[in-house]
């Protein structure tokens, strides 16, 4: 047998998006992808191949405006804190942000410490914005709370 | 979320007829303990339910393994070969599993499902872990060195997404305390409030583990104020000698790292009686899962678990007489108690302060003290819930057997940012 009854490279036969480098490459570029979801419309956030919300195999490329509200959040402690944003000394807690597209996720939101929190929180839910965050070798999206909302 | 699963009858009933557990312990630091090694301790556990069941290593066709993280924690990834010959079952099929501290509660349901479709029909099913400890080189089992929280903190992130969620970051810093920090502003809670429900929780729980031979911490909370010159044990909880780790959650509400193993044997309903006169039938197993990265994900999983499994099993959380909740996450206790139907939506705090979820309260829960008493040896943990359920479902848990012989225990696991599984048992005698 030899290589030239090879009709097609598997590379030809097989070569499919890669979806996690496009998501993080994104937000690099100050880009926040999704999927759409090609029969009920949900977006799928972060991207993955089927809609988690229908159960509909196909979905397609678009984007957030990484806009939305602040639902809930919560501080952390000794148990659950987030070591990388801890050395970093940033002050922070986690929360629930609802996009404004729709999809809901447990996120990271900066500039919060305990008498910020105070104030906000018989506020909520409140508007935030998108804050891309340099990890060094990847880029993040955090969020902070949009004062002028 | 979809929520359109609908579970089918099992191809046959199985039951569980044989249970053997070892202690929870420090492996590390206790002389009594130090040096024994996985397959020893699996070994010892699953003969002991072998024995229970009456049955010989010989007479068992299949075993499952289940270990939350047998490579840092044990220095293998096949451990189910490994431990093999320590219980004459060399050669034999087997099947190593590991979903976080969720694998005790599955290897339930993997173990029924291997009888149901009548492949097999004597399956031991069990679990060990370690945690208190990990390999001290490359050496012989025996040589164990305390696990450390630099090799602990960044290997517990290895349960979130890596995709997208362990470096969007939320998700991980939501696992604790989104549930109660939730449940608090539903419910009009001060934090105050919130703190003196999980101290009694955690103080009640204590009372069980206080009677559970096998619990890991067994010294009532009384006692440890007295100790350190509380004359009232509420203050003491509230002192710096039980610190808060999390917005919410105080030591006495963490779990309590533990090396332990567990094991149980399940057979055919139709000849169950021919191994033991008191079996107990599994009735269903309900499952979700969730990645942390999805807001309220304990309370939705368990939702849609427990949905499940009512809907197949025709009960309602009325039914229950007994609850288990891996409660690794102190509050997890009570908010799931709430949440499968054995209390009432927003009044569960009230039983806690009552103490009504204690061995001789009339909500009766983690009769071994749960978690943050009887330990946590991670995937084991959940076997070791379904070895003190069979016990109290036979009437064999002495002083600390509760009230009403419970005809219907529900087991509600949780683990691996999160697998969940709700498990309904009938007595069958």
């Amino acid at each position: 047998m030899s290589t030239e009854k090879i009709k097609i490279k598997t590379e030809d036969f097989w070569n499919r998006e890669h979806v996690v480098e496009k998501f993080w490459n994104g937000l690099r570029e100050g880009v926040i992808y999704a999927r759409k979801c090609k029969e009920c419309g949900a977006i799928e956030f972060p991207p993955h191949h089927a809609c988690n919300t229908c159960g509909y195999h196909e979905t397609e490329w678009t984007t957030l405006k990484g806009t939305g509200i602040l639902k809930s959040f919560v501080f952390t402690g000794v148990l659950n804190a987030r070591l990388e944003l801890e050395d970093r000394g940033l002050k922070y807690v986690c929360g629930e942000v609802q996009f404004d597209e729709g999809p809901a996720i447990n996120a990271v939101i900066l500039g919060i410490n305990r008498k910020k929190a105070r104030l906000i929180q018989p506020k909520l839910p409140v508007r935030v914005k998108p804050v891309f965050y340099d990890m060094g070798r990847y880029t993040t999206l955090f969020f902070e709370v949009d004062e002028e909302a | 979320m979809l929520t359109n699963v609908k579970l089918g009858k099992n191809m046959r009933s199985v039951s569980i007829v044989g249970i053997g557990a070892t202690p929870f312990f420090n492996g590390v630091e206790n002389p009594t303990y130090k040096g024994l090694t996985n397959g020893e301790l699996f070994g010892y556990a699953a003969l002991d339910a072998m024995k229970d069941a009456g049955v010989e290593p010989r007479d068992v066709q299949f075993f499952f393994h289940g270990c939350a993280n047998p490579h840092v924690m044990d220095n293998c990834i096949t451990p189910n070969l490994q431990v093999a010959d320590w219980f004459g079952m060399r050669g034999k099929g087997s099947l190593s599993h590991s979903e976080g501290c969720c694998t005790g509660y599955i290897a339930l349901e993997e173990a029924v499902f291997a009888v149901a479709s009548g492949a097999y029909d004597i399956v031991l099913t069990g679990c060990c872990d370690q945690g208190t400890g990990m390999p001290d080189g490359n050496t012989p089992a025996m040589y164990r060195v305390p696990l450390t929280a630099e090799v602990l903190f960044p290997d517990l992130d290895s349960i979130f997404d890596r995709a997208y969620g362990r470096y969007l970051g939320g998700g991980p810093g939501m696992n604790h305390d989104d549930w109660i920090n939730l449940y608090a502003h539903e419910n009009g809670l001060s934090a105050d409030q919130i703190d003196d429900v999980l101290n009694h929780q955690a103080y009640h729980f204590r009372r069980n583990a206080t009677l559970c031979e096998r619990a890991i911490r067994r010294k009532p909370y009384d006692e440890m104020a007295k100790e350190a010159g509380y004359d009232d044990v509420w203050e003491y909880m509230k002192s710096p000698y039980n610190p808060k780790m999390s917005q919410y959650l105080r030591t006495s509400s963490d779990s309590c790292v533990a090396d332990g193993a567990a094991a149980c044997i399940v057979v055919p309903t139709e000849i169950a009686k021919q191994f033991n006169p008191k079996p107990i039938e599994v009735l269903g197993c309900g499952a979700s899962v969730l990645d942390a990265i999805v807001p309220h994900l304990e309370k939705k999983a368990t939702a849609e678990a427990a949905r499940q499994v009512y809907e197949l099993t025709g009960l309602t959380g009325d039914d229950i007489d007994l609850l288990f909740v891996n409660d690794f996450i102190g509050s997890s206790a009570f908010l799931a108690a709430e949440e499968v139907g054995y209390l009432p939506k927003g009044e569960g705090w009230k039983y806690v302060l009552d103490g009504r979820l204690a061995y001789d309260g009339d909500k009766p829960m983690n009769t071994n003290g749960g978690r943050t008493s009887y330990g946590h040896a991670f995937g084991t943990s959940g076997m070791a819930d379904i070895f003190e359920a069979v016990t109290q479902m036979r009437g064999d848990a002495g002083d600390r057997q509760i009230k009403k012989l419970p005809k219907h225990t529900f087991l509600r696991g949780f683990g691996g940012a999160q697998n969940v599984r709700a498990i309904i048992l009938e007595a069958n005698y």
